[in-house]
């Protein structure tokens, strides 16, 4: 299904938060790639940066966020350094975006129809009204509405039809990748688990790439290829999916799996992180997670380690600990 | 539909209490209406002459009967007599008056709120450059002014020194009131200066509110997706942003009307503008209690007219008070 040729190539990325008279880093130079067809989750805790990065790689970042360094290649290109043409041309037709709750992200005042019909328009004039209007009839069937409810308005649907829409909307141009930001965390779990089948299922068929952001690991590991933990602005672990759980390399990876439960087995006590994220005004000298760390050493607290490839592991991580 | 209907029932109910009010309040008060005039006539009235007055203001009889009597007249137009302008019928000065003030109003509101909210909109779209931080602190003082102040100014101005617009009236008092170019004309350019004083201290108002709401709404996800989408700047500030911040504007304009229309009267006092607040300053002057009361009804049924027309744009703005 994924192929190994690397589609988006983010290096060093950094964000930067501007206050009045702070700056707070949110994502501290992070490298990572999404191959062609791959699924690829950005798991974390809330504030660290998940929602940022991919903010960054949509081309959305707006004051006070502020993209400081690093690159976005999408196939070699930089996206970062597009031209305001080539911008309204990335954005849809080769990246999209899902957001986490639907209500939110239709307009309550105009018909879905339009909301849909208005991206197929802006970026392909030449099918015109008819065309357009067949295209979102198509991609209405493509996720399961009759197409005669394609004039009402958002709140004639149901939470998980909401986010059918938002997904045919994301699809409407048949983009490269669809950045999906916790598209199902505002839907109950039966809703949940048809709109992640759904996905899955269109994304066999139409061969898009998707990042995908959410808290909830269990339901990230089961339908990602390759998972990014993020800590406090900065990639510590970035490893097959299923190695996540099974044979984490950082200890905040570690820490991270065991606060969910398991489904199946013994119960088992939850033992949770303890202490908080480290202020991003104010960070530690070294690692950022040594003050929360059970196994952090004298080296930790100075020095930051830097992410590595471990082909042993066939996963990358950045801590001391493995050296 | 259900909504409208709810609504509507609310303003009737809302108008019987204030027709009632109407009834009793001036009957609450110390010395009737009719007092004034039967006392300049220093006792050469007889018995029957005063029984024949009291009755044309409605004044004899239990106060149930009155009643009954006050709401046929009122379904009537009939608002009785003025005291000041004796023996003209209220409803008349009423309305010649209210014409004017609808005149001066109307067109103030339409232009504060059109360009206020066009400021308002491209002053939160372009927040914290160049034209937001112009003109968005110089509509906040606008707005402060009070509009004896800035009327004063403007008459000062631009009738007593530099004479470029008159010093009173509505029209040109040679002129045959008539749907021709010539009388419209006289009409603007008596009602220049007036509406530009309800105009300047009003659209800041509309500015700011525009411009909260479309700030809030920046950044709402739908919003947000818009500008993912690769939309152009101008639809999304406008079928996205702005079409969901009219909204709020529509209810405060409904609630301003009353307020506007109480205001005109400082700025038609200064203009000698023969409006509604021109007429109701003398008729408190001079305690003419039948106008009194007819320009209160005439305000509360035009805030109640003005809010149900806002409630139907609601409804046809809003898709999602159409249903239930």
């Amino acid at each position: 299904m994924s192929s190994d040729r690397a589609m988006i190539e983010v290096r060093n990325l950094t964000v930067d938060y501007i206050g009045e008279n702070s700056v707070a880093r949110a994502v501290n130079g992070i490298d990572f790639d999404i191959r062609e067809g791959e699924a690829f989750g950005l798991a974390g805790e809330s504030g660290c940066g998940k929602s940022t990065v991919a903010f960054a790689l949509a081309r959305l970042t707006r004051l006070p966020g502020l993209v400081s360094g690093g690159q976005v290649r999408l196939n070699g290109e930089d996206v970062l350094n597009f031209d305001k043409a080539r911008l309204k041309a990335y954005r849809w037709n080769e990246v999209s975006f899902v957001f986490q709750s639907a209500m939110n992200a239709l307009n309550p005042v105009i018909p879905v129809s339009e909301q849909i019909m208005d991206v197929i328009q802006t970026h392909k004039p030449e099918l015109g009204q008819q065309g357009a209007r067949e295209r979102a009839v198509e991609l209405f069937e493509l996720v399961g509405i009759p197409p005669r409810r394609l004039d009402d308005f958002p709140h004639q649907f149901s939470g998980g039809m909401r986010q059918r829409i938002c997904i045919a909307i994301a699809l409407a141009l048949n983009p490269k990748l669809i950045i999906m930001d916790e598209p199902t965390t505002a839907l109950d779990v039966v809703v949940q688990r048809d709109i992640i089948e759904q996905i899955v299922e269109l994304k066999s068929r139409l061969g898009f790439s998707v990042l995908f952001i959410t808290h909830d690991l269990g339901l990230m590991i089961e339908f990602c290829d390759r998972i990014g933990v993020m800590y406090s602005g900065e990639l510590v672990e970035v490893a097959p999916a299923e190695s996540i759980l099974t044979n984490p390399q950082h200890p905040y990876t570690r820490a991270l799996g065991n606060s969910f439960p398991p489904l199946t087995g013994p119960r088992v006590r939850l033992e949770g992180i303890a202490g908080t994220p480290p202020d991003l005004r104010a960070l530690p000298q070294g690692c950022r997670f040594a003050p929360r760390c059970p196994h952090a050493m004298d080296q930790c607290r100075v020095q930051p380690p830097e992410l590595r490839y471990y082909p042993q592991h066939r996963s990358e991580a950045a801590c001391h600990l493995l050296n | 539909m259900v909504f409208l209907l709810r609504r509507l029932a609310f303003y009737v109910a809302a108008l019987f209490v204030a027709i009632t009010l109407n009834f009793f309040i001036p009957r609450l008060m110390p010395g009737d209406p009719s007092a004034r005039i039967i006392a300049s006539f220093q006792g050469r009235l007889n018995e029957a002459q005063v029984e024949a007055i009291r009755k044309s203001y409605g004044l004899t009889g239990s106060l149930w009967e009155q009643y009954v009597t006050y709401l046929g007249s009122v379904a009537r137009l009939d608002f009785g007599i003025s005291t000041v302008q004796f023996p003209e019928p209220t409803a008349s000065l009423l309305f010649y008056g209210a014409t004017w003030t609808l005149v001066l109003v109307g067109i103030a509101i339409f232009f504060a709120f059109i360009i206020g909210s066009m400021m308002g909109i491209h002053a939160a779209w372009n927040r914290g450059r160049f034209f937001d931080s112009v003109f968005t602190p110089i509509n906040v003082m606008l707005n402060a002014f009070t509009p004896a102040v800035v009327a004063l100014l403007l008459f000062y101005a631009f009738s007593l020194q530099l004479k470029w617009f008159p010093l009173g009236r509505a029209h040109d008092p040679s002129l045959m009131p008539g749907f021709d170019l010539q009388f419209i004309g006289s009409v603007l350019y008596h009602a220049t200066l007036p509406v530009l004083s309800i105009f300047l201290v009003s659209f800041g108002g509309w500015h700011l509110g525009m411009r909260n709401v479309m700030i809030n709404l920046l950044n709402e996800d739908f919003v947000i997706l818009a500008r993912a989408k690769g939309l152009s700047d101008r639809r999304v500030r406008y079928r996205y942003v702005a079409r969901n911040a009219i909204l709020p504007q529509i209810t405060s304009l409904a609630l301003s009307v009353g307020f506007l229309l109480g205001g005109a009267l400082v700025t038609e006092q200064v203009f000698n503008y023969p409006g509604l607040g021109k007429f109701t300053f003398t008729a408190i002057q001079s305690r003419d209690f039948s106008f009194i009361q007819g320009q209160l009804l005439l305000l509360t049924m035009s805030v109640l007219v003005a809010n149900l027309l806002s409630d139907i744009a609601n409804v046809i703005l809003d898709p999602r008070l159409r249903k239930g």
